[in-house]
């Protein structure tokens, strides 16, 4: 359903992502690890058209091109066919919970505003915030803006959904109600590729890992197996350190 | 071309003026930063009398024209000087009354920036320094006066800009400045060359005003790479 | 010698004739520059080249020169120039139009300075926001970004409206008929100069207070999104200042600086 081939990525002369390769398929959960500056947020922003790739191919809901030939109207056709859960939420702060979700419906899909908020109720409904719907970003805790913040993205139920990080800037009391969230997704046959230092997410949700360090994709495959008998040092070096921590 | 050697020849002919200008804003630049810094203390005493004159100080300063401020000064003086001290002011220098409106007007946002440049710095840092054992008046000369300094220096250099733009207000008593001298210029040419003149005299000031900007802007410079840790 | 209170009353009838052609001119160029201002910050944001810089080189030239010499200008220039176009018509129009001009010119460019600096107070998360839930990025600047940087330019704009007032009250140099002009004229008669003053120092601070509660309500009222700590309620006694928001940059560059180190 995604392909990436060859992604290539680097800011002033650093190259990040030095040759990147995904297959997403239809229901698939990934999640990535690894560690800090390997280059996870930058992979799903390039995927996700929010930075320009130097290089690479994109086979995605009808467009199949080199990174550096998408125009415009394929970098449109991208984005209104993915979903972006941001590590800082970056709810509408001038719209209310509903707005937030009514916001894309009505002003990019072209929704009449009744449809768009009987959308938007149901995805409230969804991650446990019907009655939250009248208020503003503010006046939410911040494991209930993400949750806006998935509900934004379901509402416009693309082929698939990226979540950087969605749990690092919670606290840790407030982690457990957003991965709920998630898994019930999950369970719902969404198509989710996470990036998240959340192992137990990572082990027992998601049905494929990737380890991802200095820009490459180390190594890959049934969460069972990564984590229980890595084939690579990096991978297990790098799991043993974290799960230390834990 | 005959324009711009106009406003060349024109620019010589305002430049001697501007004397009083630089003498005017230095002072009230002076006085009205000393003034500020009482404000300042008023605002964060213990008084609430204090606190509150402060306030509404500042406010009604706030809300004043400063054409206003020169005339009430101007005209307002004199008969306070004689109703109260029996003495008559009508001989002073004019330019003491600008220098007087200026220092008022200028001591209001001087005296915000004060106030929020220490409060912006001093939370924690007094703690740090007197824990490691400095004194208070070491810690405040030391540790805080040097970090405020940095954060005030920017709104500082925009009121002092500021002041230099309603010093320009110094001609409606009659002082002899450059826009008085420039429309002594514009008469004797019986009107002509008007707009020519006015822009050799918005030029001087163009000049000054990058000039107060650049200075500040190398000042900052070489302050943060002396203290490169202040990360306001 | 004290006060002449009979001719304060005197003056105080009278000069109020002028404050509806004080605030006429201010409300002028309030509307005039408001969206002149959003238009340059955004030539300056976006680094449109060629106007970049002609707009860097206006807002520098206007807030580097006293308004007494602007009005000089204009007022010394625009009649001939007119006079070039239009004939002798020029020499009869109500110098209002000149006053209009002026403090237009002058607040486009300190309102440039300020939807500038509140225009980069907007999170770049919340363009990426819109884009990602399929917006154009027009869309998204119109919808999110702009709603968000008018609220938090608010007090700002309220400084620049305070500073406009306060420098409308030079008009009178242009002839017009304002508050401090009808004062003055009263003045003469009888050399009661300090009772006419005082009179028309009291109507700016009337004026200038109502302008401050106007816009307090306003902020009140949007500012329910805001978050607690961001809000700035009660009156904003902040010098009249428009470098104020860049300490307001910068902690929110810090805040954000802070999120990326957390994300890592
Ligand atoms: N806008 C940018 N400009 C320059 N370097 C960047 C930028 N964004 C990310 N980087 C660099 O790219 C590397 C990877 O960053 P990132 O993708 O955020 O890593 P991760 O999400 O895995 O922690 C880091 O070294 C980071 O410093
Ligand atoms: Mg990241």
């Amino acid at each position: 359903m995604l392909t990436i081939e060859g992604l290539k990525k680097g800011y002033e002369g650093n190259e990040i992502l030095k040759g990147i390769s995904i297959d997403v398929n239809k229901g698939d959960v990934i999640s990535i690890i690894g560690p800090s500056g390997s280059g996870k947020t930058t992979l799903l922003r390039t995927i996700t058209t929010l930075e320009a790739a130097d290089g690479g191919h994109i086979t995605f809901a009808g467009v199949d091109k080199d990174f550096e030939k998408l125009n415009g109207k394929d970098i449109n056709t991208i984005r209104r066919n993915v979903g972006f859960v941001f590590q800082n939420y970056n709810l509408f702060n001038n719209k209310t919970a509903l707005q937030n979700i009514t916001e894309g419906l009505i002003v990019a899909r072209k929704v009449k505003k009744s449809e768009a908020e009987k959308i938007a109720l149901d995805a409230l409904e969804r991650v446990g915030l019907s009655d939250r719907k009248n208020h503003y970003p503010s006046q939410l805790s911040g494991g209930q803006q993400q949750r806006v913040g998935i509900a934004r993205a379901i509402a416009l139920n693309p082929e698939v959904i990226f979540f950087d990080e969605p749990t690092s800037a919670l606290d840790p009391e407030l982690v457990g109600e957003v991965l709920k969230v998630m898994q019930d997704l999950a369970n719902s046959g969404t198509t989710m590729v996470v990036v998240t230092h959340q192992m137990s997410f990572a082990r027992d949700v998601s049905n494929r890992v990737i380890f991802m360090a200095d820009g490459h994709i180390v190594e890959q495959g049934d969460p069972k197996k990564i984590f229980e008998n890595p084939s690579e040092e990096r991978t297990k070096k790098f799991l043993t350190d974290i799960l230390a921590n834990v | 071309m005959d324009n711009i050697k106009l406003i060349i020849n024109f620019l010589g002919q305002l430049l001697p003026a501007i004397n009083i200008t630089l003498i005017v804003s230095l002072s009230s630049i002076i006085l009205g930063s000393l003034l500020g810094l009482l404000l300042a203390a008023a605002k964060m005493s213990e008084s609430v009398v204090l606190r509150v004159l402060a306030r509404v100080y500042v406010s009604v300063i706030r809300a004043t024209p400063s054409i206003i401020m020169i005339f009430v000064v101007y005209y307002g003086m004199p008969m306070l000087f004689n109703n109260w001290f029996h003495t008559n002011i009508d001989g002073w220098n004019r330019m003491y009354f600008v220098i007087i409106a200026l220092t008022v007007l200028f001591s209001a946002p001087a005296s915000e920036l004060f106030r929020s440049a220490h409060e912006s710095i001093s939370k924690g840092q007094m703690e740090a320094g007197l824990m490691v054992g400095m004194t208070p008046f070491q810690t405040f000369y030391r540790i805080i006066l040097p970090q405020a300094f940095v954060v005030a220096l920017p709104n500082f250099a925009n009121s002092v800009v500021n002041l230099l733009k309603e010093g320009a207000l110094t001609f409606t008593i009659g002082v002899v400045d450059m826009v008085a001298k420039a429309q002594m210029i514009v008469a004797n040419n019986s009107g002509g060359y008007a707009w020519q003149t006015y822009c050799a005299l918005a030029l001087i000031y163009w000049v000054i005003s990058l000039a107060v900007d650049k200075g500040v802007s190398l000042v900052e410079k070489s302050y943060q790479a002396k203290r490169k840790t202040i990360a306001v | 010698m004290s006060l002449n209170t009979d001719f304060m009353v005197k003056v105080a009838q009278t000069a109020i004739q002028g404050v509806p052609v004080t605030l006429q001119i201010v409300l002028v160029a309030l509307l005039i520059s408001l969206p002149i201002g959003v238009l340059f910050a955004l030539i300056r944001i976006y680094r449109i080249k060629g106007l970049e810089l002609i707009v860097k080189f206006y807002v520098s030239l206007v807030r580097g020169t006293p308004i007494i010499a602007q009005i000089l200008i204009v007022y010394s220039a625009f009649p001939s120039l007119l006079n070039m176009m239009i004939g002798k018509a020029a020499f009869s129009i109500n110098p209002i139009y000149y006053a209009y001009i002026v403090f237009t010119l002058n607040s486009i460019a300190t309102l440039t300075e300020v939807f500038r600096s509140a225009l980069q107070t907007v999170d770049k998360g919340q363009m990426e926001a819109g884009l990602m839930v399929g917006m154009q990025p027009r869309q998204a600047f119109w919808r999110i970004i702009l709603p968000q940087a008018l609220i938090s330019a608010l007090p700002n704009i309220a400084n620049a409206t305070l500073y406009l007032i306060k420098n409308s009250s030079l008009a009178f140099i242009m002839s017009v008929k304002d508050i401090t002009a009808i004062a003055k004229t009263e003045a003469a008669f009888n050399y009661n100069f300090l009772e006419a003053y005082l009179v028309v120092w009291v109507y700016y601070l009337i004026i200038c207070y109502g302008a401050e509660i106007i816009f307090n309500l306003l902020e009140r009222y949007f500012s329910k999104y805001r978050r607690s700590a961001k809000r700035t309620t009660g009156f904003n006694w902040n010098p009249f200042s428009i470098k104020q928001p860049k300490l307001v940059v910068k902690t929110d560059l810090a805040e954000s600086e802070r999120t990326n180190n957390a994300h890592n």
